[in-house]
């Protein structure tokens, strides 16, 4: 009898107990926008990467060596990205900051890209077998590429301090555009992030 | 009343059978994973590691560290940077202790928690991941600056990491900063609180405080990259850590260390230029001032064997009415060599040998437990002995329960000396810079005193737990003993002592600098070995750059198998 009583006053405690271990496995995944901001950790996201292109491309537009360009060539200018080295705490993909960067400058309509040095091999490449294969009013003619008028690379760097659960990440992206003819640097764009992460000790 | 005593001899024999069996000393997964590797067999390694450690268990992140070590023998390096990250979340998602696992932990055994890994591990994740970059660079083509970036990524985390590390321990400092001085305050008060199990002397300077070798290695990658004030700071840190006491706390070759550091450092002050004064003070340290040399240099870095095992060894812990103790006897198991090594371990950490520990137990037993001193532990209870019947502890630990801890057996030392040779001819020697073995030790010692202490509290736990319920069910009228020899039993093998770790991780590393001009070289390492075995591999290695690291895996069980590029088996 006694050894009833204590099974019904365990009952709800196990039934509880087992809802709650179901209910902790369990997986959910849901569809986001890809331009909204899901920040699990302070690691450099999508969204920084989209952020800081937007900003600095904005900037580097402003300066005046956009109408200086147009003003001498009567074109818009061309350019080239040459490297973004990733010097930060970080593994970065700098290839999609890249193609951030590149799609601010086309957006913005001011200025003209030219394929970095791997495309460009693997186009003459497509032009050579085009005069193999293509019909003479669809050909491709070689030595009729655009080149670059200005040259742009950076470094994005970042420094860490940490103490305990708190950690405070701080980004730094820097760009550079040098004037492919006199070396002179027609603009130099800088971008900070500072992100604070905060985990607590104890938890369920 | 012969029957009735016949009866508990015969439980308790089956309560001791059956402890043993639970703590029976079997091969782990990943032990036998690695002797896989080991025979050049890596899938089934890497099967033998899915099979018994789920991605998403409570071992995960073994799961993870050991593939990741099996795709880097294998030399598939990316594959095994995404599992060696995958391993590096888990270790920081860690930082956030649950309350539920501690709790559920307490009363059931340290094997039901998430494995966390150890304090050396993270920095040992950013150093093979570094590796892995590094090998990839080393295969040149299109992406080989973006891999060398990479790879001081890798080095910037590390050094993250061991910033903070130096920042709770103190680092090496100046030698002698953390050890007490003789009749000061605070000589007093360390003594005070020294662990109560092992002796004062044994627990002296074996904390994870810093890694040199990993700055080390930080350094030659920066200088790789041509990153000179980053190499400078790194030879730095490194020759700081190495003189003041890493290569004395990892038994390294104090001098041939240091002095290569000092040189390493020279070279990048002078390359970077604006050092002459700190670059004469450096000479003034060395005997000779060493040549810096223009010719590229090639760093080897040898991985050499498999870290020792983890393993269990039991303690039954029973109350003794006459002396008013509780008292731990070691079961020792399993062959001549571990029952050896369990003996010596106990003795060692935990027995009463200690002059304190004979007059207590000369005050609180008789002749008979001084003598038994070093078979036993014995913890008095004196005025507590009231209160442990109070609580039903006495009555709980009625058959005994078992303790279960970890130890390790001696290290024995398997390299004699490692050549390197170059196209035939004996060019350098190579020597021990990183002693995972070591490592391994020293962190078993330093938490076997809160293991045992954490062990014993749970066992006792779990046994006043099972006593209570008993007595509250009326179990022990309806089924007389029994109940309680079956709670003793379900706590015995619970009670295992939680083993697991990295077991992919070589014994030790070996380092070499070849100055060696630009070209493909036929390099070849001979490995002596303490039983007269010398194994020899030989390698195709391209200098390429001023500054080319190169590393390999040497296992000492096979002499040569054709195997994955930089992986000697």
């Amino acid at each position: 009898m006694k050894c009833n009583k204590t099974l019904l006053k365990i009952t709800p405690l196990i039934v509880a107990c087992t809802l709650a271990v179901s209910g902790c496995s369990s997986t959910k995944v849901q569809r986001v926008d890809a331009n909204q901001e899901v920040a699990l950790s302070d690691k450099w996201n999508g969204k920084d990467s989209q952020l800081v292109a937007e900003a600095m491309i904005n900037d580097m537009l402003s300066f005046p060596w956009v109408n200086d360009h147009l003003q001498k060539e009567g074109q818009r200018p061309a350019i080239i990205i040459q490297s973004v080295r990733n010097k930060s705490h970080q593994h970065i993909a700098v290839d999609t900051f890249l193609n951030d960067l590149k799609r601010s400058i086309l957006r913005s309509g001011q200025a003209d890209f030219v394929a970095n040095k791997d495309v460009r091999l693997e186009i003459r490449e497509e032009r050579k077998d085009q005069e193999l294969n293509s019909s003479l009013e669809t050909q491709n003619e070689m030595g009729q590429e655009q080149g670059a008028d200005y040259a742009l690379s950076g470094t994005i760097n970042s420094f860490v301090d940490e103490q305990g659960g708190s950690r405070v990440t701080f980004y730094q992206v820097d760009l550079r555009l040098i004037d492919m003819t006199s070396n002179r640097e027609v603009w130099n764009g800088q971008k900070k992030i500072q992100k604070l992460q905060e985990r607590s000790r104890f938890g369920f | 009343m012969q029957s009735s005593v016949f009866n508990h001899f015969y439980l308790a024999t089956c309560l001791l059978c059956l402890s043993l069996l639970a703590g029976c000393q079997s091969t782990p997964a990943n032990k036998s994973a690695i002797l896989l590797a080991q025979q050049g067999n890596f899938e089934s390694a890497k099967q033998a590691i899915r099979t018994d450690y789920s991605p998403n268990g409570k071992s995960k992140l073994l799961h993870y560290l050991e593939l990741g070590m099996l795709n880097h023998l294998q030399g598939n390096y990316e594959r095994s940077n995404v599992l060696l990250s995958e391993a590096q979340d888990i270790i920081e998602a860690q930082y956030t202790i649950s309350v539920v696992e501690s709790a559920v932990a307490l009363v059931s055994g340290p094997t039901y928690t998430t494995y966390a890994g150890k304090i050396y591990h993270r920095p040992l994740i950013n150093l093979y991941k570094a590796l892995n970059y590094n090998a990839l660079a080393n295969r040149a083509g299109p992406n080989k600056q973006q891999y060398l970036d990479s790879a001081m990524v890798e080095m910037r985390q590390l050094d993250t990491y061991l910033s903070n590390l130096k920042e709770q321990t103190g680092g090496y400092n100046s030698a002698g900063d953390n050890e007490p001085t003789s009749d000061d305050l605070t000589n007093r008060i360390y003594r005070l609180i020294q662990p109560i199990f092992a002796p004062n002397d044994l627990l002296v300077n074996i904390d994870y405080k810093d890694d040199a070798f990993a700055h080390y290695v930080s350094g030659v990658l920066f200088e790789r990259s041509n990153e000179l004030d980053s190499a400078r700071i790194q030879y730095q840190r490194a020759l700081g850590a190495f003189e003041n006491g890493f290569t004395k706390q990892y038994n390294l070759n104090d001098k041939k260390i240091v002095s290569q550091v000092h040189t390493d450092l020279i070279r990048v002050m002078t390359k970077a230029g604006g050092y002459k004064n700190e670059i004469r003070k450096l000479n003034k340290k060395l005997d000779k001032a060493p040549s810096v040399t223009k010719t590229p240099l090639l760093n080897v870095i040898q991985n050499v064997g498999i870290g020792p095992q983890r393993k269990e060894f039991n303690l039954l812990l029973k109350a003794d009415h006459e002396s008013k103790a509780l008292v731990m006897t070691p079961i020792l198991w399993g062959t001549e060599k571990e029952r050896r090594a369990q003996m010596k371990w106990f003795q060692m950490l935990f027995a009463d040998t200690s002059v304190f520990d004979i007059v207590q137990n000369y005050a609180m037993g008789d002749i008979g437990d001084v003598a038994m001193g070093a078979l036993t532990k014995r913890i008095p209870l004196g005025p507590l002995w009231d209160d442990a019947q109070d609580v039903g502890l006495v009555q709980a630990l009625e058959y005994g329960s078992r303790i279960s801890v970890t130890y390790l057996e001696p290290l024995q030392q398997q390299v004699k000396s490692a050549e390197v040779w170059v196209n035939g001819k004996k060019t350098a020697e190579l020597d021990k810079i990183y002693s995972v073995s070591l490592l391994t030790l020293q962190d078993a010692l330093r938490n076997a005193n809160s293991e045992i202490q954490v062990a014993l509290t749970r066992e006792i736990i779990k046994a006043i737990t099972a006593q209570k319920t008993i007595n509250a069910t009326g179990l022990d009228q309806s089924f007389a003993g029994f109940a309680k020899f079956a709670t003793s039993v379900v706590n015995a093998v619970t009670a295992s002592a939680d083993l697991r770790q990295w077991q992919s991780l070589p014994a030790q590393i070996n380092y070499a600098q070849i100055p060696l001009s630009k070209g493909t070289y036929e390099i070849t390492l001979k490995t002596h070995l303490s039983s007269g075995k010398v194994i020899e591999q030989s390698e195709a290695v391209t200098v390429s750059d001023n500054i080319t690291l190169w590393h390999t895996r040497t296992f000492l069980q096979q002499s040569r198998v054709t195997a994955p590029e930089s992986t000697f088996l």
